[in-house]
């Protein structure tokens, strides 16, 4: 009898019991939860096992979850030594051929050791393991389902409180309420608010069904959609027709705020796709669009980028070993070893050193090839195109066919939510890369004498070299730009994909496409039409909810554009194109 | 003229290798067996490893004497990852070089190109790497995970965990198409509504749904949109993520996931197609705590798996067989069915008394067992293995923590239109 008006006021123990606590953890300092449970596995009767199982409701720590969960799984065994002692123990880890595992004590969370201090193993089978009836279970899992409502981490707090608000059930609502009185983080009190109101949802009356309604309209949040057309569904089919246009209410509250994150976020996923476009394309706008070379290595020089930001966090981290091939010539770059944020730094370095080695490879290249080609395209085409696939092997041979791993720092892992628009780091970071490298060409090549060198050497060739212009230099420095500007985009790709030796086919369609759409030889339409390609992309995306049929339309439209146009949006007149 | 040269040097090849294996044979009598994998081409990354193992086990069983005191004798192919020449290069196996046994293929696409000669000539593969199952053809032994025992253990885990909504991504071919469809059936059969299903589906006119999930090409990029999608999906906290997202796809997809805020703890992942070899070029810090579900997991610790492990490094130091890479090297789910399915020929073989298919298949039939690093395996009538199913969690070691164990799980091919 005394078990039942227990287990009635149960609840009430356990609410007490988190008012108490809610000011962290004040009684629990005199005995660690571990001591606790293996007292309430030790108490001679049940009741008392449930006094004190219960007694440990609302707190924070993880060995609660742990042994708990053992317990109710037949993991928890009672071993007893020579000298007549019990010891809870839990058996973890593989069984061996023996059947044996490691034994944990539950009092201390150490592995269980004979009196010569080797770890010793015991077989399951030959242990009394502990006992648990349904009542215990119960109670073990109210304990375990509040663990986190205390935790002093605002990630794990929010996590409980939303799987309490989406169990629904209204014997949760006092601890959640109790926990609103003293909650501080604002994220943790939206949170709450709504557990409360979806608790409130599934209340038999209806006067707080409504109530949990109306909340919810107000916090319009995506996670209660599901849970109010169910609770609609149940109304139409009792006939409640109030609160079916009240749950109608809220849902259409939840679906008007979701479009419109829908389309501001589609607006940044846009503009996010289309710097990258713009990036990648930004040095084939140089060495296609003003100089005239069909360069089909311009992949490669992005490959270039991303191997060099592959060795700079090598060389931050531990150092890297590689052969260059055919020479075989061993190369060794020591590592710094750094951690931290000194590591993270590595990111920041790797982008001058990007745009370094790719103007270097992009020197030798135009030293060796192209110069001999600039007056004709088409065999230029086929010799970058072999030079695309030397250097494909290139970096095959010296550093695998395997992708290789680049980590992300974490300033560029993370993101922002606002208004429920997610924007990464790592997208806002390319938008503002591509602002700064566009408005660093545009300076460049506008306020610099190599800039008024390179436009009157686009412009005629012959001419310039008449008026004592070195061309040739300066058809060198124009390609290195470019090629540089392309290690850039190499660098920053390595945040959003893999870095292999073919991962420059994989640019050189877009890159050719984003410039030839702008105008061949205007930069301001390859801006243009990398944000507009971009945009159109991830809307179409958003509305046909499937990637690949986007991408066709938009290169279909691509395709009927240009035949209206086809210099482009942009076309520049220049005598050295015609 | 150049047709004709090549005639030429490849009939001297030919001519060569067939004096090399008759001076080989007089020291001691030999069997050969074909190696089927791609050594070249895109699936080069994934197939050499499968090689590798090969040639190591059968330096291990010749060092104990062979198969019926016969030592095995590999004669290595490389169809180059091209798939019709998967059908060339089987028929050259079968007919020219009259091999025992061939150990191959990874794609579906190349199976399904080499089973109409293996069909026609009677020979027998040994398929080891995950696959769609509805295929039951008696001229392979599967050693291959069924969809049973990697797909469906992972879907009970995540039902056990407390997940309700699953969303389905996946590259576009048949491995995931297929697979997914036998999910939904068995999401469907758990009550699971279908409105809990993400990922979009595809109904033909009658309304009978023909595709489940979100499809993305080989080498897809941008998963913003996708992202994006996955997070309102699982705002709800008891979403998790199913996909079959083809090797190269993957650091995309999952630097998106981590950038956007989504943890293993918010929405976790199982990916079918990651095991610890793929792991070697994935950013494994955007990883931890996401799903993997194979037969077997490089951290079994068991004296089995650490001997057979100990002894692939040892052999990996001495051999000097062309193209292994000796460095950093793990061993993977396929590979070590790769292994046991090698040790499985050999006792069927020995059961049998026969190199014959027809009477090695009868042996296989009857149910042969093998002690493999993953636990014990044992054939079965249809044709595929009843073996220990493992569900781990990725560390940021790129190696994973053993989650749950269901040993004897029954290979069962066909599961379409078997739930209700």
């Amino acid at each position: 009898m005394a078990w039942k008006s227990f287990l009635r006021s149960l609840p009430w123990v356990i609410i007490a019991t988190v008012g108490c606590l809610t000011g962290p953890r004040a009684k629990a300092a005199q005995e660690t939860a571990r001591a606790t449970i293996v007292r309430a596995i030790l108490a001679p009767d049940a009741a008392q096992k449930l006094e004190i199982i219960s007694s440990l409701a609302g707190q924070g720590d993880e060995a609660i979850r742990e042994l708990f969960t053992a317990w109710r799984q037949d993991g928890l065994f009672l071993y007893a030594p020579a000298d007549g002692a019990k010891i809870p123990v839990e058996l973890t880890g593989d069984k061996d051929a023996q059947g044996a595992q490691t034994a944990v004590r539950a009092d201390n969370g150490e592995v269980l050791k004979t009196a010569a201090g080797q770890p010793l193993r015991l077989v399951g089978s030959e242990l009394v393991a502990v006992e648990h009836d349904a009542r215990l279970r119960l109670a073990m899992r109210n304990v375990v389902d509040l663990l986190d409502l205390g935790s002093p981490l605002l990630a794990k707090r929010l996590r409980a409180i939303q799987t309490l608000g989406a169990a629904q059930k209204p014997d949760k609502l006092p601890v959640l309420l109790a926990r609103a009185q003293v909650e501080t983080e604002a994220d943790a009190k939206l949170a709450l608010r709504q557990a409360i109101a979806l608790i409130e949802l599934a209340d038999p009356s209806d006067e707080l069904k409504l109530k949990g309604l109306a909340e919810l309209r107000l916090l319009h949040s995506s996670a209660s959609y599901d849970l109010i057309k169910a609770a609609r569904a149940k109304a139409q089919a009792d006939g409640k027709s109030g609160i079916a246009k009240a749950a109608d209410l809220a849902m259409g509250a939840i679906e008007q705020h979701r479009s419109v994150v829908n389309f501001f976020g589609t607006l940044f996923r846009g503009l996010s796709a289309g710097s990258i476009l713009l990036v990648v394309a930004l040095g084939l706008a140089i060495t296609f669009g003003l100089m005239g070379v069909i360069n089909m290595a311009h992949g490669e020089m992005i490959t270039v980028g991303a191997y060099a930001t592959y060795l700079t966090q090598k060389v931050f981290g531990d150092g890297v070993n590689f052969t260059l091939p055919f020479i075989k010539f061993a190369i060794h770059l020591p590592g710094l070893h750094l951690t931290g944020w000194a590591y993270q730094c590595y990111f920041v370095v790797a982008i001058p050193v990007g745009f370094l080695g790719a103007a270097l490879v992009g020197i030798a290249l135009e030293r060796s090839v192209i110069r001999f080609l600039y007056r004709r395209p088409l065999e230029s085409l086929l010799a970058t195109f072999g030079v695309s696939l030397i250097l494909q092997q290139m970096f095959k041979l010296t550093f695998g066919s395997n992708n290789v791993n680049v980590d992300s720092p974490v300033y560029l892992s993370s993101n922002w939510t606002i208004f429920d628009i997610t924007f990464a780091w790592n997208r806002v970071f390319v938008i503002g890369f591509a602002a700064v490298i566009v408005f660093g060409v545009w300076l460049a090549l506008t306020k610099t004498p190599l800039g008024l060198l390179i436009r009157c050497v686009m412009q005629n060739r012959m001419m310039a070299a008449c008026m004592g212009v070195r061309t040739e230099r300066v058809n060198m420095l124009t390609f290195a730009l470019g090629s540089g500007l392309a290690g850039l985009a190499g660098v920053f790709v390595t945040q959003l994909g893999t870095v292999g030796p073919s991962m420059g086919q994989e640019y050189i369609v877009d890159s050719f496409m984003t410039v030839v759409v702008g105008g061949v030889g205007s930069i301001f339409g390859t801006v243009v039409s990398a944000l507009g390609i971009g945009l159109a992309d991830q809307s179409l995306q958003q509305i046909l909810l499937n990637p690949v049929l986007g991408k066709i339309l938009v290169l279909v439209s691509i395709i009927l554009f240009l035949q209206w146009r086809p210099t482009g949006l942009f076309a520049a007149r220049s005598r050295s194109l015609d | 003229m150049i047709t004709k040269l090549t005639k030429m040097l490849g009939v001297a090849a030919f001519a060569s290798v067939a004096l090399l294996s008759s001076a080989r044979a007089a020291d001691m009598a030999t069997v050969k067996v074909g190696v089927l994998h791609d050594l070249s081409g895109t699936m080069a990354i994934s197939e050499t490893s499968l090689r590798d193992i090969l040639l190591f086990t059968f330096d291990e069983i010749n060092a104990k004497g062979g198969v019926l005191g016969k030592k095995i004798v590999p004669v290595i192919v490389d169809p180059g990852s091209d798939w019709p020449t998967f059908a060339v290069k089987s028929k050259q196996l079968l007919e020219v070089d009259k091999v025992a046994v061939v150990f191959g293929c990874w794609t579906s696409v190349s199976r399904k190109s080499a089973l109409p000669v293996f069909e026609k000539d009677n020979g027998l593969l040994f398929y080891p790497v995950q696959y769609e199952g509805e295929e039951e053809s008696q001229n392979v032994a599967y050693t291959a995970e069924a969809v049973n025992q990697q797909a469906i253990p992972a879907v009970d885990y995540f039902i056990a965990q407390g997940k309700k909504k699953f969303y389905l991504i996946g590259t576009d071919y048949v491995y995931p198409q297929t697979t997914n469809l036998v999910l939904l059936e068995y999401l469907l059969s758990k009550k699971v509504p279908l409105a809990n299903i993400g990922g979009g589906f595809v109904k033909d006119s009658s309304g009978k749904i023909t595709n489940a999930g979100k499809y993305t090409p080989f080498g897809h990029k941008d998963y913003q949109q996708i992202i994006a999608e996955i997070k309102d999906f699982a705002a709800s906290g008891d979403a998790c993520v199913i996909s079959t997202l083809n090797g190269d796809t993957n650091p995309p997809f999952f630097k998106e996931y981590a950038a956007a805020g989504l943890t293993a703890d918010t929405c976790p992942v199982v990916s079918y197609s990651i095991a610890e070899d793929e792991f070697r070029s994935l950013p494994a810090k955007d990883l931890v705590g996401q799903i993997g579900c194979w037969t077997y997991f490089q951290s079994i610790d068991t004296p089995a798996n650490k001997k057979f492990l100990a002894d692939f490094q040892a052999w990996l130091k001495t051999t000097n067989a062309e193209g292994v890479v000796k460095e950093g090297r793990v061993v993977d789910s396929p590979m070590v069915l790769s292994y046991d399915g090698v040790y499985l020929w050999k006792a069927c073989v020995e059961k049998a008394g026969s190199f014959d298919v027809d009477k090695v298949r009868a042996a296989w039939k009857s149910g042969v067992s093998f002690m493999g690093p993953g636990g014990k395996v044992t054939t079965q009538p249809n044709m595929h293995l009843t073996k220990t199913v493992y569900i781990g969690e990725s560390k940021a070691d790129g190696q994973f923590k053993i989650l749950k164990t269901f040993p004897d799980v029954f290979g069962e091919p066909h599961l379409k239109g078997t739930f209700k």
